[in-house]
Parts: structure tokens; C-alpha cells; sequence
């Protein structure tokens, strides 16, 4: 358990270096943008799945209006839970890849610069 | 039951098949080591089967198509669940857990607020959880012996007790990825076929002869059916039904014709209920009594609550899940880790649609499940109303070897990490007790399943969730997230969130044997103890401001700090896994 006490060695940049990685504007901005995305889009599916639970016992007009045959409008929307879900993580990796890892790479790159 | 020789083959090819490949794979590469060399070479792809085959349990194979006969369009939040507890995980916790470098909870706590007792704690919770998701596990392995073999239930929960002891006392089927991938591809197909086969037969037949799903009626009995009533059970009759009856009903024996009018009526054991052909169907009490309402997505405000809880639970637990968390190690960086989570979601996602299907067929072809409750059996069942003669029984075959595959892949990932974690950190004298802690982790389990009463499969994995949603969520979100979180605070929510919910899960279990209907906090108590355990957790570290680690900034920066930093640093490595193979890996330690 000591091992986790011990300052990142080897591949890591040199210690004194995240003192002022912490400090960087860069990297309080990739936090900031991992904040601004996880939150919202968190508060936003959770609304959506309640929404749907909260429509499904009040709005029974709605919900049971049919499509196709017996499919209707509840049992539609409930599919689209599942693909809502799939569709969160989707955006998620592609803002990782596009707005954070972008940053990371900046960070690493100005702390390889200094250090040599 | 009869006896269906099909069944009982492929039950035993699965067995084989995965010993095999087990027993092969562990002789390649220790578990520790393939964790070591997994974490470079590993394709998401590959990894994310591995990670659904040790997620998909019998509450998935099993339960969801019971619960969906039973509850309808209610029981979609399972498989919703299921699935969405793994995004909660990528956005809240994966990335910072993988770079803090623990590998399981209780190394996360320790490395985070520094405190051995609090360490102890956690261990003890995973254990439990543990316990409580081997319970359905082994229950239902019990359920599908039973409806194969001509043998009562317990004896397939004691077969896959000792088969998976065996398997872990031998070292296969570790969280081997190759075996897990494996696992996975099986179950998808062994239910995807028969679903398959069933639906063309379903509508080249021309559909179902009789009421369909959308009519404001009870289902109906396909064949002259005789019910025995293993555990008393209240049972809601929407429509009037002649039947006769060797028992007692309502409290009086009961012998002869019946009639039922409507309303709810209590069977006691033993007793034995027989109905004829095409009379209306009586459901246990608080399930949809007739088909228009159980294709009604909630129903009543007790409803609302209840799902909402539960949505809670599967949502927030599946981070604090033992055999979930250690998964995603054998990802090589945060990039890989996201794009293994979008592929487990899409697996996942297109396996629950089976079960979906096969419980809204269930419905329609095996409705005598709901008079005694036990829908678990509906995927078990289905093909021989189904398809009759040889193809059924293949078919029928095909199912019971798909459950098995996911006892055993659950049930032994579960078992290594609860004894591993039990034989390092609970028991003394660390090297001769890792079998002592296997037996042990095993034992308790199998005793539990044959005492308690086989409650559906899904609801108990649903207390699991919600154990796992009140200790660890909080602790780990916080922990993440909160600089000021001390371990006092940390210890005390859990102790606070634990017992609710053990407290729930034991007024729950007095009730089914009461036989009386509890409320939904008792039933699903996750939106009452998750908030309770985070407010306890703030509130009690605030109040201990002086404990909050001193190298707090460090411990956070290293957590936060972008993958690419090279901050990730695996952990000692040789806490992790059997006796044996932590002396094996303390030969050759350092990997440079």
C-alpha cells in the first residue's frame, strides 16, 4: 500500500512538474470541460428517464396511442431509452476524443518542452 | 419434471467446453499476468465481449424474460439498467479509478483517504455483496436442473456450487478474457437461435389462437393445467374461474371443484390447483392481472416510486459492483476504456432484446408461471409449448446450456474476487487460506439459496445493486469528485446506506414469508438510503475537517491529470489474485 505514496517515477514527467500542471490554465480548462459535459448530460438523462416514468403513469392517452398493430407510443419510447443511453456514451467519446484529449496532449507536450 | 436428455447434454458440453478452455487458458498465463499482458494487447472489441460475458448473469438470461411476463413493460427498466450502469460508470468514475491505480474498492479507499479500518469496512461490503449476487445465481442454476432433470432444486444449486469451487480450486476460468469473450458469444447465441426458431414458428403458424396481447383481459390457459403451490402465494383473480383444488385455500382445506369470483385469494404449500383449457389466467398479487394493463408501461403512484428506485440502484450500483470495476483494468488507457464501454452498451443492448421477445411469447404460451409466481422458468419452458416433439426439446436444450454458461461465468468471476479478497484481507495467515476462503465464499452462498425463499432472480440481483448504489457510490463519486471527503464521513455513510438496505432486505424477506405485500421503499429502497448515504458521507466529513488527508492535491491530480501525463501507475500487483500466483509473480517483480 506505501507503493501509492510514492511520487509517479519512470514514464511519468519529473515530480516538481505537476505542482505546476495543477496550477496551469490548461489544465484547469480540460477540467472545466470535463465538468461542463458529464454534469449537464447527466441531469439531462436522468430528466429524460424520469419524464418517460412520469408520462407512462399520467399521460396514458398518449402513451397508448398506437403505431403499428399493438407497438405504441410507450413501448416506443421505451426502446429509445435504450438507444438514448447508447447515444450519451457515443457523444462522450467523441467530445473525450475531440475537445479533452486535445488539451492533454498540449499539457504533455509544454511539460516534455520544460523538462528537457 | 420430465426428463429431457437433449438438455441435460448440453448442460454438460458447456461444463466441459468451458473447464477446457479454462483449464488450457490458465496454463498459457496466470490470471495476474494475463491482466499485466492483457492490459497492452487486448482489443476494446475482444475486452468488451469479456466484460458483458461476466456481466450477463442469470438475473439477465433468466430474469429478465421472467419479469417481463410477469410485469410487462415495467420490467424494460431492468435491461435499461443494466445497461445505463455502465455509462454512470464511464462518466463518473472509470477514467480517474483506472489512473489512481487501484485495482479493486478497497485498494480505491485505502489509497484515497488513507485509513486501514475504513479499508476493512469496504472489504467487508464487497464480500457481501458478493454473497448477495451468488444467492440468485446459484437459486437459478437450482430452477434450471430442475426443470431439466428429474431432481429437486437443490441439487443444482449445490452442482454449480461445487463445479465452480472445483473450477477456481484449479485456477481455470479466471477473469480470463479469452473464456469471458467466449461466455458471452455463447449465451447471445444459445438465446438468440431458439428466439429465432420460436418467432418463425410463432408467426408461420399463423400467430396466436386466442386473446392477444392488447386485450383488457387475463391471459389465458393453453392446455388443461395442473398448478402445485410449492410457497403460499396471494394470487389476484380479475376474472371468475372454475377450477379444482386439493389443498388449503383461504385459510379452509379445500378438496373438489372451486369457483373463484373476483379478487385476491390465498393458496397455501402444497397445495394443488387444476385448471382446463382456455380459463382466464390468476396472477400472483402485484403483477398486471390482465394483458392491456401489462402493456402499460407504469401503473399507480407506488409504481412510479418503485421504479425510480430502482432505476437508482442499477443506475448507480454497477460501479460499485467486485467483478465489474477490475474489467475495465485491462484497458491500456482512458481512450480504449471509452470505446470498450461504447461496444459493452452495444452487446448489451442487443442481447436483452431476446429476452424482451421471449418474455412477451412467455405471456402468451406458459401463463400457469404466473399462479405460482416463478417466472424464471419462462425461457426454460417456452421452446417445449412452442415447438413440440424433438424440436422443442433441442431447442429447450439450447436454453438451459445458455443459462448455465452464465452461472458458471458469473458465479466463478464472483467467487475469485470475494475469496481472493476474503483469504488477503479478512482471514490471517494469507498463503494456505486462499481454499479455506473459497469454500467459505461458496458454502455461505449455497446455503443461503436453499434456505431462502426463490424470490424472482432480477429482484434480488436489484437488491445487490441497491447495496452496492448506498456503500460504494457515494465513497467513490465523492471520493473522485469532493476534495474534503474524510474517512470518517466515508465509513459512516456506508455503515448508514449498508444498513437500510440490509434492514429493507430483511423486512423483505420476513414479508414473502408472510405473504404479505411490502411497500416500494422495502421492495426497492435505493431512492431513499443512496441520498441518505451521500448526505451522511458530507456531513460527516465536514464535521472532521482535521482528517482530510494532507497529499489530498496530489492523490486528486493524479486522478484528474489527462492519461497521456504517464501518471498511470499500476498498483502492486501482487495484492491481487491467489496465493500462488502472487508468489509466482514475486519471482519475477519488476517489469521495467
Amino acid at each position: 500500500m506505501s507503493t501509492t505514496e510514492e511520487q509517479p517515477t519512470g514514464g511519468a514527467p519529473n515530480a516538481p512538474d505537476w505542482q505546476i500542471v495543477q496550477a496551469s490554465d490548461d489544465f484547469a480548462q480540460l477540467r472545466r470541460r470535463l465538468r461542463n459535459f458529464v454534469f449537464p448530460m447527466t441531469a439531462l438523462f436522468l430528466v429524460w428517464y424520469l419524464l418517460y416514468v412520469l408520462l407512462a403513469d399520467y399521460a396514458h392517452g398518449f402513451m397508448a396511442t398506437k403505431l403499428i398493430g399493438n407497438f405504441n407510443v410507450g413501448l416506443l419510447l421505451g426502446l429509445l431509452q435504450f438507444v438514448s443511453t447508447f447515444l450519451i456514451t457515443w457523444l462522450y467519446v467523441r467530445y473525450a476524443n475531440r475537445r479533452l484529449d486535445p488539451i492533454a496532449d498540449k499539457i504533455r507536450d509544454e511539460l516534455e518542452g520544460g523538462a528537457r | 419434471m420430465e426428463l429431457n436428455l437433449f438438455a441435460a447434454a448440453a448442460v454438460l458440453l458447456v461444463a466441459v467446453a468451458t473447464f477446457s478452455i479454462g483449464f488450457r487458458a490458465s496454463r498459457l498465463a496466470s490470471t495476474t499476468q494475463d491482466f499485466l499482458v492483457a492490459r497492452r494487447r487486448v482489443r476494446s472489441r475482444r475486452n468488451a465481449a469479456a466484460v458483458s460475458g461476466e456481466y450477463l448473469s442469470a438475473a439477465s438470461f433468466l430474469g429478465v424474460a421472467g419479469l417481463v411476463l410477469k410485469d410487462g413493460a415495467n420490467a424494460l427498466w431492468y435491461p435499461i439498467g443494466f445497461t445505463a450502469g455502465y455509462l454512470a460508470l464511464l462518466l463518473f468514475v472509470a477514467a480517474p479509478l483506472r489512473r489512481s491505480g487501484a485495482y479493486t474498492l478497497p485498494d480505491f479507499v485505502e489509497a484515497r483517504l488513507s485509513s486501514r479500518v475504513l479499508r476493512w469496512f469496504a472489504t467487508v461490503f464487497v464480500v457481501f455483496i458478493g454473497i448477495l449476487y451468488l444467492v440468485p445465481q446459484l437459486q437459478s442454476a437450482g430452477l434450471t436442473i430442475s426443470s431439466i432433470l428429474p431432481m429437486p432444486s437443490w441439487f443444482g444449486a449445490v452442482l454449480v456450487a461445487v463445479l465452480v469451487m472445483i473450477n477456481v480450486f484449479g485456477g481455470g476460468m479466471r477473469a480470463i478474457t479469452l473464456v469471458q469473450a467466449f461466455q458471452y458469444w455463447l449465451k447471445l447465441c444459445a438465446i438468440a437461435v431458439p428466439t429465432f426458431v420460436m418467432c418463425a414458428l410463432f408467426f408461420g403458424g399463423g400467430g396466436f389462437h386466442g386473446p392477444g396481447l392488447a386485450q383488457p383481459q387475463s391471459p389465458r390457459f393453453t392446455a388443461d393445467t395442473t398448478v402445485t403451490v410449492r410457497t403460499p402465494v396471494l394470487l389476484t383473480v380479475q376474472e371468475p374461474v372454475h377450477l379444482s383444488a386439493d389443498g388449503t385455500l383461504d385459510g379452509a382445506a379445500a378438496e373438489g371443484p372451486v369457483f373463484w369470483g373476483g379478487g385476491t385469494h390465498k393458496v397455501d404449500a402444497g397445495t394443488t390447483l387444476r385448471f382446463t383449457k382456455d380459463s382466464p389466467v390468476p396472477v400472483v398479487a402485484g403483477a398486471p392481472a390482465d394483458n392491456a394493463t401489462w402493456l402499460k408501461p407504469v401503473t399507480g403512484s407506488q409504481d412510479v416510486w418503485a421504479t425510480y428506485s430502482l432505476m437508482f440502484a442499477l443506475f448507480l450500483g454497477t460501479m460499485g459492483l467486485p467483478h465489474v470495476l477490475v474489467r475495465f483494468y485491462t484497458n491500456p488507457d482512458g481512450g480504449a476504456a471509452r470505446r470498450t464501454t461504447l461496444h459493452v452498451m452495444l452487446l448489451l443492448s442487443l442481447f436483452y432484446l431476446f429476452p424482451m421477445l421471449l418474455g412477451a411469447l412467455s405471456r402468451l404460451y406458459v401463463p400457469e408461471l404466473l399462479v405460482t409466481g416463478q417466472t424464471d422458468a419462462a425461457v426454460l419452458l417456452l421452446p417445449g409449448k412452442i415447438a413440440s416433439g424433438t424440436l422443442g426439446q433441442v431447442l429447450g436444450a439450447v436454453t438451459a446450456a445458455g443459462a448455465f454458461a452464465a452461472f458458471l461465468s458469473t458465479s466463478s468471476g464472483l467467487l475469485v474476487s470475494v475469496s481472493g479478497v476474503l483469504s488477503t484481507d479478512l482471514l490471517p495467515g494469507r498463503v494456505r487460506d486462499f481454499r479455506v476462503a473459497t469454500t467459505i465464499a461458496s458454502a455461505v452462498p449455497l446455503a443461503l439459496a436453499i434456505v431462502l425463499h426463490p424470490s424472482d432472480v432480477s429482484m434480488s440481483v436489484g437488491l445487490s445493486f441497491a447495496l452496492a448504489a448506498s456503500t460504494f457510490c457515494p465513497v467513490l463519486v465523492l471520493g473522485i469528485w469532493w476534495r474534503r471527503l474524510t474517512w470518517v464521513g466515508a465509513l459512516l455513510g456506508m455503515l448508514t446506506g449498508g444498513g437500510l438496505v440490509l434492514t429493507a432486505l430483511v423486512l423483505n424477506v420476513v414479508s414473502r414469508y408472510t405473504g404479505s405485500q411490502p411497500p416500494w421503499f422495502v421492495v426497492q429502497p435505493a431512492l431513499v438510503t443512496v441520498p441518505i448515504a451521500f448526505a451522511v458521507v458530507v456531513l460527516g466529513s465536514k464535521a472532521t475537517k482535521a482528517k482530510v488527508p494532507p497529499d489530498v492535491n496530489r492523490i486528486r491530480l493524479r486522478m484528474h491529470a489527462p492519461d497521456k501525463l504517464g501518471f498511470i501507475r499500476d498498483r502492486d500487483v501482487a495484492r491481487f489474485g491467489t496465493a500462488e500466483e502472487r508468489a509466482r509473480l514475486a519471482d519475477g517483480r519488476h517489469r521495467k
